[in-house]
């Protein structure tokens, strides 16, 4: 099999020119949607139980469809270690919103709770998923320190426990008009704080996760400043508005055009007229939403990758705004139409155009890296909470 | 012993990432690759698929990666190694479509019957007090939003209260219908969003409006009936009933419609309470018709009740269209014929 003597009489080879690692991404929509018809399937007919072990088998069709340079990603997770974390999961929301209706203090306490574990659970959740990808046999690891997990949290959390904390201990009596006043004034104030604080945030959830990111012996590193991530929110408010104003000109425009042509007056005393601009006006919000969703996801995934590198690897992520908003158009307009049938298509279409904008440029040939460590054993618990709410690798 | 099938494949160990070639056969329950061997039981075996890449998941961390597919696909076929049941399901068009139908069929029957029997045994756990608690939440949240404290002058108060405890005590005494343990009249002024109307909470707490009252000052009858259907609410618990179901929609619904929007996931759960509150009005409807005819009210002046609100709708859809357009109302004529039956 592997001759050792023949590899090190053979001459020492020059060191490769810099090679591209393309991503490339072969999952079916058609094919996806019977994987997620029979998932959804046992999934109700288990009462969730069987949520874990359907997630494993998606994750698998995900991964042997993701091919890095020719050779697809693996997924080594154990569908039983993350039923066992799911239940964990399930008995830790149970509980918090048990203590919810109990009192206002059991309440805060259990959120409480809730917001010291969730870092750790965050930083076990990239872990377990990168723990358990491989990709021409060599695992992946996330190296993140739990301290650094709890700092990265810190400038969004503390101001919302503070709050919560505060809010739910001193509830206004409906009687007294001023402190219901203050205690509205206090909540835009600790709104608008959280608003401000949300890029930093972003920043710093991205830092910690792609500097844990480990392969053999590359360590990536994010070099992302926070005024860049600043200067895209302007971006993002700059675009919301004139999406607003376009799409409000242009749907108004558009049903003024079709009352004109038709000779229709619109009598606003009646209830089908005030339906029908509620209509135009929803209308007019949804397109706001598949125009800055599109655009946030985009910008975000190019500014968090392009900044990524690691010994010999560079990333680059070139997603283009068009076409992903012209996939989320379409996507949302076709899972409206079909109820939601459409869902497992779009769920491809839009990993495919995501991941091949994403090119990988190394410096070494990846075919003489070797294992850093042996693989460790990451505790599923963390990822389900990260599915849970969404957090995920952010590729 | 013929031979069995062999296949070449790439086999990564796990610490280099450089392939190596071998060559892959089953034995038994054994697979053998190059000169390594590995039980079948300890590996991860690939599901059958029409696209992407076929591994072998080895224990300790390797893999056996075959590029083609199809290649592999055919080779396990003729190493006597067939599809799961969950493989021929999902490769099947017919049988996912089946799936489809099934998860559309089962959540009909856990709607049209798990819910209800899901609610009436958590209804018949929680306790009293806990419902009582959920009522007066809710009334001190309507207090600071739509409610204002009422105009009715004391005197009249207690005049409509004396006539409703009047016309109790004849229904016991009449063996009328059972009486919950506790509940409470609140006179309240509705304002402009509630106008007329009256409406029960859990825990006991039966809300009347000034404008209700005001409404039908000349019809006392028709207002015990009102107080009457009320309280068939509280007794049967509907309030209670009411927001368990459409607690438990709101999760199934946004686990179902997922991450799509939270519009779309508040949708079923406001359907759904309004079909089920019709099966409660009627409830509400007969209690109210037996109470109030042991308690010698005229069950049948609630078709002025009927009248003069559909009036009052009438008026008011210039001012709020929109509000009356989407809500429900059970048909008035049936419910004046119910109560007008002898």
């Amino acid at each position: 099999m592997l001759d050792i003597d023949a590899a090190s009489t053979a001459a020492p080879l020059p060191s490769p020119a810099p090679r591209v690692l393309e991503i490339r991404f072969t999952g079916s929509g058609s094919e996806y949607f019977r994987i997620w018809a029979v998932n959804l399937l046992l999934i109700l007919v288990t009462l969730g139980l069987y949520l874990p072990f359907a997630k494993a088998r998606r994750i698998r069709y995900f991964y042997a469809n993701t091919l890095v340079d020719g050779q697809a990603l693996s997924f080594h997770g154990d569908p039983w270690k993350m039923f066992r974390g799911f239940l964990l999961l399930v008995v830790l929301m149970g509980a918090y919103t048990f203590a919810g209706k109990v009192s206002a203090t059991a309440a805060v306490v259990a959120f409480l709770i809730l917001c010291a574990v969730w870092p750790a659970l965050w930083r076990a959740s990239l872990q377990f998923r990168l723990g358990n990808t491989s990709w021409r046999g060599l695992r992946m690891r996330f190296d993140g320190a739990l301290k650094d997990a709890y700092l990265a949290c810190a400038p969004l959390y503390l101001p919302l426990i503070a709050f919560v904390v505060w809010s739910r201990l001193n509830v206004p009596d409906a009687v007294d008009r001023a402190a219901v006043e203050a205690y509205g004034r206090t909540s835009l104030l600790v709104m608008g704080v959280v608003l401000l604080l949300s890029p930093l945030s972003f920043a710093l959830f991205k830092r910690y996760q792609h500097d844990g990111y480990r392969i053999a012996g590359q360590q990536a590193r994010l070099d992302l400043s926070n005024g860049r991530v600043y200067l895209l929110s302007l971006k993002l408010v700059g675009v919301t508005l004139a999406s607003t104003l376009l799409s409000g000109l242009v749907v108004g425009l558009l049903a003024f055009g079709v009352f004109a042509l038709i000779g229709f007056k619109p009598d606003m005393s009646s209830p089908f007229a005030q339906a029908g601009f509620m209509a135009i006006g929803l209308l007019v919000y949804l397109l706001v939403f598949a125009v800055v969703l599109p655009f946030g996801a985009a910008r975000m995934q190019n500014l968090a990758w392009n900044g990524t590198r690691s010994q010999a690897l560079s990333f680059r992520s070139a997603l283009k705004f068009r076409s992903l908003f012209g996939l989320t158009l379409k996507n949302w307009l076709l899972t409206a139409l079909t109820l939601s049938l459409y869902r497992p298509f779009a769920t491809v279409a839009t990993a495919r155009l995501r991941l091949e904008a994403v090119q990988i440029e190394s410096q070494d040939d990846p075919v003489d890296w070797v294992a850093a460590s042996l693989p460790g054993h990451a505790d599923a618990t963390g990822d389900i909470a990260g599915d849970f709410f969404g957090i995920d690798m952010g590729l | 012993m013929p031979s069995s099938p062999r296949l070449a494949a790439d086999w990564f160990d796990g610490r280099s990432a450089r392939a190596q070639p071998v060559e892959v056969w089953l034995a038994g329950a054994t697979l053998h690759f190059g000169d390594q061997t590995a039980p079948l039981h300890s590996l991860t075996w690939p599901e059958r698929q029409r696209h992407g890449q076929r591994q072998v998941l080895l224990p300790g961390g390797g893999l056996l990666s075959f590029a083609d597919a199809a290649a592999f696909d055919a080779w396990a076929l003729a190493s006597g190694r067939s599809d799961s049941a969950l493989v021929r399901w999902q490769q099947s068009w017919r049988l996912a479509a089946l799936s489809l139908v099934l998860l559309v069929a089962s959540l009909w029957a856990a709607y049209l019957w798990g819910l209800p029997w899901a609610v009436d045994r958590a209804v018949d756990v929680l306790p009293r007090a806990a419902e009582q608690r959920l009522g007066e939440h809710l009334l001190s949240g309507l207090d600071s939003d739509l409610l204002k404290p009422s105009g009715l002058a004391a005197d009249r108060q207690r005049a409509w209260r004396q006539r409703w405890d009047k016309s109790l005590s004849q229904a016991r005494a009449n063996g009328g219908p059972a009486v919950p343990e506790r509940f409470e009249i609140h006179f309240r002024d509705g304002g402009k969003a509630l106008g007329p109307n009256a409406f029960a909470l859990p825990g006991g707490d039966i809300v009347i409006t000034d404008q209700l009252l005001e409404l039908l000052d000349d019809e006392p009858d028709a207002v015990l009936t009102v107080l009457a259907h009320e309280l068939g609410h509280v007794q049967h618990r509907h309030g209670l009933r009411l927001m368990l179901r459409a607690g438990a929609i709101g999760v199934v619904a946004s686990v179902v419609v997922g991450d799509f929007s939270t519009l779309l996931a508040a949708a079923p759960a406001l359907l759904a309470s309004n079909a089920y509150s019709r099966d409660n009005e009627r409830e509400a409807d007969l209690y109210a018709r037996t109470l109030a005819r042991a308690g010698g009210v005229d069950a049948s002046r609630m078709a002025v009740f009927f009248e003069r609100v559909a009036k009052k709708r009438e008026a008011a859809v210039e001012s709020h269209p929109v509000a009356i357009a989407i809500s429900s109302h059970p048909a008035d004529e049936e419910r004046v014929k119910f109560f007008g039956e002898p």
